[in-house]
């Protein structure tokens, strides 16, 4: 080390939102040249963290040096002109606009837009990091891996010297993965400080260094050399993590769903067809990457989105391109990926958002008016047997935080789900507890006799819960595997779109 | 002198603002807003105190003035409600004045041939020949969105310009015009389908007591039926309705048709309680101010009926105030435009906080 | 009777009526084309041309200069969505409930002024009205010198503000900039750029050109202030703006069709073709929304139209 001061350096920051301080204290700095890793759960403070060095929170106390030098970001502005580069979570790009727009807007001068000038320094910019962008194609032409290098060529255009990664990865397949840390290697090299804000095992250990969060304080910093992953999870937790509930293998009941060929709808186009057969008692895991057909997949099964061919039998009946209220009446429950968008209606109370999709039964109603005190009464049961905090049965579900919205979600699926339950992505943004809770409950579902489909992108969900696992990509399914001889590299091959067919 | 600090003010949102912020919040937007008002006064050249005073008498001041105010009312309460119906869906149906004509021409259109026939056939037909009126016109728009994508405030928009073509049609050399007339109106319409006076001495008419059972109506079905869950859920997140296997056309439809319904009675308490005649004069104007009735009252039914009076009152007192003080009563409706400005930036404003932070160097 | 419509003179003068007719609805829709491509939906055009058409009216009445009529209207407009501005981007209120009470107050406060300014409707004063200004050369041309050249000085500037809007938008940094702003805001704020002012701009200085069109039709069709005398012209900016895609060219085309429908109109009464005059009139209304009910798909719109930007 030499005596040159840090390219980042963060002494006491701290931030609190009300009661809550969702950084407390923290420190830690980053090398020129170094890949710093940012480790912690959600809600650990990592985006706070990034967004007052950013300039998009201001700190209630601490320091922040750039270089050796105070940096005070009140603005992203500021940020960007000190020279640090961010590349967010979820993408921000133009998509009508080419990559060639998308760099340029909000840079330069005069009242020309001056593209010709743009086009060169981003030619340079690739040129020495080894990137491939044609600067003249549409965003929205792009593939998620193509999007990634537009948002690093960005940072690197606004002249960043330390570039803040927020969970690069978790749109990305391995090998895009794989091709964004050869990117970052030679970014290092040339002396940009890389912050690195993960959860992912795989990734946090291709730094030089971790700082593991934790509850809003820095647990430790470690050399990631001198660390396992079992270590960081354990710092991460606060304990070690629990092993996997291998569920014992149910006993294989009636076939539930079977569908032949079935073509969902996708955007117009249309999928690959899916056939495959599902048995009560069974939990069918889903694996891939985002966006790669499991959303319409489980939309078309729920009956959201028709299919353009194909059947669908469930309980032995035809069930082809029913409707979502139709499918609900035969036993079919739906947790959706997007649970504010598309599960909840924020300006109802916790009693009315369980009654969503029943509105019109009888059962709902006492004569034309809707019972109030049956609706209090299910609400109440439901908050007591889901464990959800937060409110009564009269309270704004508007109000509720991510696990306990998910929470009042399965309550309400769990009850309509008598023979399918079909659930996208439910641990997706919740805590520890949450998710542990999620998993119980999908295994007392299971073992009632429930056919249970389940789309997610954490491995770690469908080796805990599964019974079989069919990977996704590119709208087909690519392989399916019995959980027995689940192998995570074929997985992992066939999530990246390649490779031969499983078993 | 010493140069003030850098600094920047930044606007936060709040998240759940307390019923005192929101309270406060509006309160101080509304004495903006009549301080506003007053100033016009002036610049009409009249003192605001004088001019205020002539209007609360002239809304307020006898019996008489005070069922007045409840007759102008009525059709506001009912136009209100019909764009708070539609706004609580997020739906957005500006054409409650031209359904209000709809609703008008459907009534006259269905019942001017039973002349002569006891009340107890002809009402009804009145009252329903207004809500077909009003609830088809309206149910146009709905069926434009849901089958051709138009966006239904621009349809009904339109629909409101084309109506009042329509009428004139009608009334102008047509076949409804009054014999011999040389106004575009019909002729007086026929005793038995005149809505009757439910104060003895004052022109308060039936239509002001179903404007209040209508409200009540609306207050049932919106918190306690089907239907009204939607329509609220429709206007938090749809989203999660269809997902729920709630159709969205469905409710937009439905929406559309209760809203129109609702508008077009406006036009038959107009027609058949207080002027007697089909004419475009007795029927302009209530759509537009219903919207900011409907915005005032919160988008709640009570709250429509308050403020529906309160408008009722400015109206009526406003007329008083003109011949009292020579200020041109057309500042009423500058009036209903500026606190429905100060009553959307209240609300808004109580939602957020301003800042000072400090600049970097 | 269609063989007089067919006459070359009558031509010449139905198109030029379509130019003359044009004007204000192409102000106002190349200025709601500017504030709709930032992200701002603003209703209030109606209201908007409302004002300027009356303050154009008071100020040309008053100072006796038609010019300075046309600078109050365009500040006036500037002015009202300036409130506008205010109070949807900044307070984020709902885009379209803001801009109908936007219509209200300029509905509202004109006719309550001119009847404060003047006893009555009736006793307010004509003022004399921009005189055609023939381009030198080209004004004498057979046909084309009628229809282009002999127009009034606000219609030329008004059909050359349409490829300034184009250059603007798709050739300089700010309209790069004001674009993002429409397709995704949180692009432009990430580079540390503020929304909110370029928003604002945009909302402005469709206010000014809205100003600018209802000053046309006081101070160059009508010579007085009549209460609601842009009849529905401020919407149909609007539709226009729908109808040509937000792009400047098609937005040009789609005015000249409505304009040359109304001109035709004016045209067939003129020469007493027997058809209910109301007919006529409700014609551009029924035709905007026949053309937004057969359009292809919603095409064009940016992306974020009308919702208002809130980082986080």
């Amino acid at each position: 080390m030499t005596a040159a001061p840090p390219r980042l350096e963060v002494r006491g920051l701290t931030k609190r939102f009300g009661a809550l301080a969702a950084n407390d204290g923290v420190s830690f700095d980053v090398a020129a040249g170094e890949l710093h890793c940012l480790l912690g759960e959600n809600g650990a403070g990592k985006s706070t963290l990034s967004a007052c060095l950013f300039g998009l929170l201001a700190p209630d106390a601490g320091e922040i040096r750039l270089d050796g030098q105070p940096l005070n970001a009140a603005t992203p502005a500021q940020a960007i002109a000190a020279g640090i580069g961010m590349v967010h979570q979820h993408f921000v790009l133009v998509p009508a606009f080419t990559v060639l727009e998308n760099i340029v807007v909000g840079t330069g001068r005069g009242w020309r837009a001056d593209l010709a000038g743009g086009r060169r320094r981003i030619a340079d910019i690739c040129g020495r990091y080894g990137l491939a962008l044609d600067p003249d194609r549409r965003v929205a032409d792009l593939s998620v891996g193509e999007k990634q290098w537009v948002e690093v060529v960005k940072a690197l255009y606004l002249g960043a010297r330390l570039l803040i990664l927020d969970e690069p990865t978790a749109v990305l397949t391995p090998e895009e993965s794989d091709r964004l840390f050869a990117i970052i290697r030679r970014l290092t090299g040339e002396g940009i400080a890389v912050l690195l804000i993960s959860h992912k095992m795989r990734e946090v250990l291709q730094s030089d260094r971790v700082t593991v969060l934790r509850r809003g304080r820095v647990v430790a910093t470690v050399v990631t050399a001198d660390a396992s992953g079992d270590d960081l999870s354990r710092l991460m937790i606060g304990r070690a993590v629990a092993p996997a509930s291998a569920a014992a293998p149910a006993a294989a009941g009636g076939e539930v769903l079977r569908l032949d060929r079935l073509v969902p709808d996708r955007a117009g186009r249309a999928g690959a067809p899916i056939s495959l057969t599902l048995h009560a008692g069974e939990i069918l895991g889903i694996a891939g990457v985002a966006g790669n057909g499991q959303d319409e997949l489980l939309e078309t099964l729920a009956g959201l989105r028709p299919p353009l061919a194909g059947t669908m039998h469930l309980m032995g009946l035809q069930a082809t391109g029913l409707g979502a209220h139709a499918l609900a009446e035969r036993g079919v429950g739906y947790v959706p990926s997007d649970r504010f968008r598309d599960g909840l209606v924020p300006d109802f109370t916790i009693a009315e958002n369980l009654l969503l999709g029943r509105q019109w039964q009888a059962a709902a109603r006492r004569g034309p008016f809707l019972g109030a005190a049956q609706m209090r009464a299910r609400a109440r049961a439901a908050i007591a047997d889901f464990a959800i905090a937060g409110g009564g049965p009269d309270t704004r579900s508007g109000r509720l935080s991510g696990g306990n919205a998910q929470k009042l979600i399965l309550a309400r699926e769990f009850a309509k789900a008598r023979h399918l339950l079909l659930c996208n992505q439910p641990t997706r943004g919740v805590d520890i507890g949450a998710t542990e809770f999620i998993h119980r409950e999908l295994l007392r579902k299971r073992a009632e006799g429930c056919a249970i489909i389940l789309a997610s992108e954490e491995l770690d969900d469908l080796l805990a819960l599964s019974d079989r696992i069919a990977v996704m990509s590119g709208g087909s399914i690519l392989g399916t595997f019995p959980k027995a001889g689940a192998d995570l590299s074929a997985i992992g091959r066939l999530m990246a779109g390649q490779g031969g067919r499983a078993a | 002198m010493t140069p003030a600090a850098p600094h920047r003010w930044r606007i936060e949102v709040v998240r759940d603002a307390t019923p005192r912020r929101r309270a406060l919040s509006l309160a101080a937007v509304m004495l903006l807003a009549l301080a506003l008002c007053g100033l016009l006064l002036r610049a009409a050249g009249a003192d605001p105190g004088t001019a205020l005073a002539a209007l609360v008498r002239g809304a307020f001041g006898s019996l008489n003035a005070a069922t007045e105010t409840l007759v102008r009312a009525t059709p506001l309460i009912f136009t209100g409600l019909a764009a708070a119906t539609a706004f609580r869906a997020r739906v957005w149906n500006i054409g409650a004045e031209g359904q209000v004509f709809a609703g008008a021409i459907c009534a006259y259109g269905l019942s001017h041939g039973l002349a002569g026939l006891s009340p107890l056939v002809q009402l009804p037909v009145v009252l329903a020949g207004a809500m077909i009126g009003g609830a088809a016109w309206a149910g146009l728009a709905g069926l434009l969105k849901t089958a051709c994508r138009v966006d239904e405030v621009i349809s009904t928009v339109m629909l409101n310009y084309i109506i009042v073509y329509v009428l004139s049609m009608l009334l102008l050399k047509g076949p409804w015009s009054e014999a011999g007339g040389f106004f575009e109106q019909t002729a007086k319409v026929d005793p038995g389908s005149v809505l009757p006076v439910i104060l003895p001495g004052t022109r308060l008419h039936l239509g002001f007591a179903l404007a209040l059972l209508a409200a009540l109506a609306m207050q049932v079905l919106l918190a306690r039926t089907p239907l009204g869950y939607e329509i609220r859920g429709a206007g938090s997140n749809l989203r999660a309705l269809s997902v729920q296997g709630a159709s969205a056309a469905r409710i937009l439809i439905l929406v559309m048709i209760l809203s129109g319904l609702l508008a077009g009675l406006a036009g038959a308490t107009e027609v058949y309680g207080v002027h007697g005649r089909l004419k475009a004069g007795a029927i302009t104007g209530f759509g537009y101010a219903g919207i900011v009735v409907a915005i005032l009252g919160g988008l709640r039914p009570w709250g429509v009926v308050g403020a529906a009076i309160f408008f009722g009152a400015l109206v009526n007192g406003g007329t008083y105030m003109q011949i009292k003080t020579g200020v041109p009563s057309a500042l009423i409706y500058a009036f209903e435009a500026i606190i429905l400005l100060a009553c959307l930036a209240g609300w808004a404003a109580a939602g957020l906080r301003i800042r000072k932070v400090a600049d970097a160097v | 009777m269609l063989s007089d419509l067919l006459q070359m003179s009558v031509l010449a003068s139905i198109l030029a009526a379509t130019l003359r007719i044009a004007t204000p609805v192409l102000l106002a829709a190349l200025g709601e084309l500017v504030a709709e491509r930032s992200g701002v939906y603003n209703m209030g055009v109606e209201g908007t041309m409302l004002m300027g058409a009356f303050t154009a009216y008071l100020a040309a009445d008053g100072t006796g200069s038609l010019t300075l009529g046309l600078i109050a209207a365009m500040l006036t407009g500037a002015l009202m969505s300036l409130l506008f501005a205010i109070l949807v981007v900044t307070l984020g209120i709902e885009q379209i409930v803001t801009g109908l009470a936007i219509n209200l107050l300029g509905s509202g406060l004109s006719v309550f002024w001119l009847r404060a300014a003047f006893a009555s409707d009736a006793k307010s004063p004509t003022i004399a009205l921009f005189e055609p200004l023939d381009i030198p050369g080209l004004a004498g041309l057979p046909f084309v010198g009628p229809v282009l050249f002999q127009q009034k000085l606000v219609t030329y500037l008004a059909l050359l503000a349409v490829p300034a809007v184009w250059f603007f938008l798709y050739r300089t940094r700010q309209g790069l900039e004001l674009r993002c702003c429409g397709e995704n805001p949180k692009a432009l704020d990430v580079k540390g750029l503020s929304v909110a002012a370029r928003r604002y701009g945009a909302v402005v200085f469709g206010g000014a050109m809205a100003g600018a069109g209802g000053a046309f039709l006081t101070l160059a069709t009508s010579a007085r202030f009549v209460p609601e005398i842009t009849a529905g012209r401020g919407w149909l900016a609007i539709v226009i703006v729908i109808a040509g895609m937000w792009r400047p060219g098609p937005v040009l085309l789609a005015t000249l069709a409505f304009s040359f429908l109304d001109a035709l109109q004016l045209q067939m009464q003129g020469i007493g073709i027997r058809v209910p005059y109301q007919i006529l009139l409700a014609m551009p209304y029924a035709v905007a929304i026949l053309a937004l009910a057969l359009r292809r798909r919603q095409s064009g719109a940016p992306e974020q139209l009308g919702i208002p930007y809130i980082r986080g």
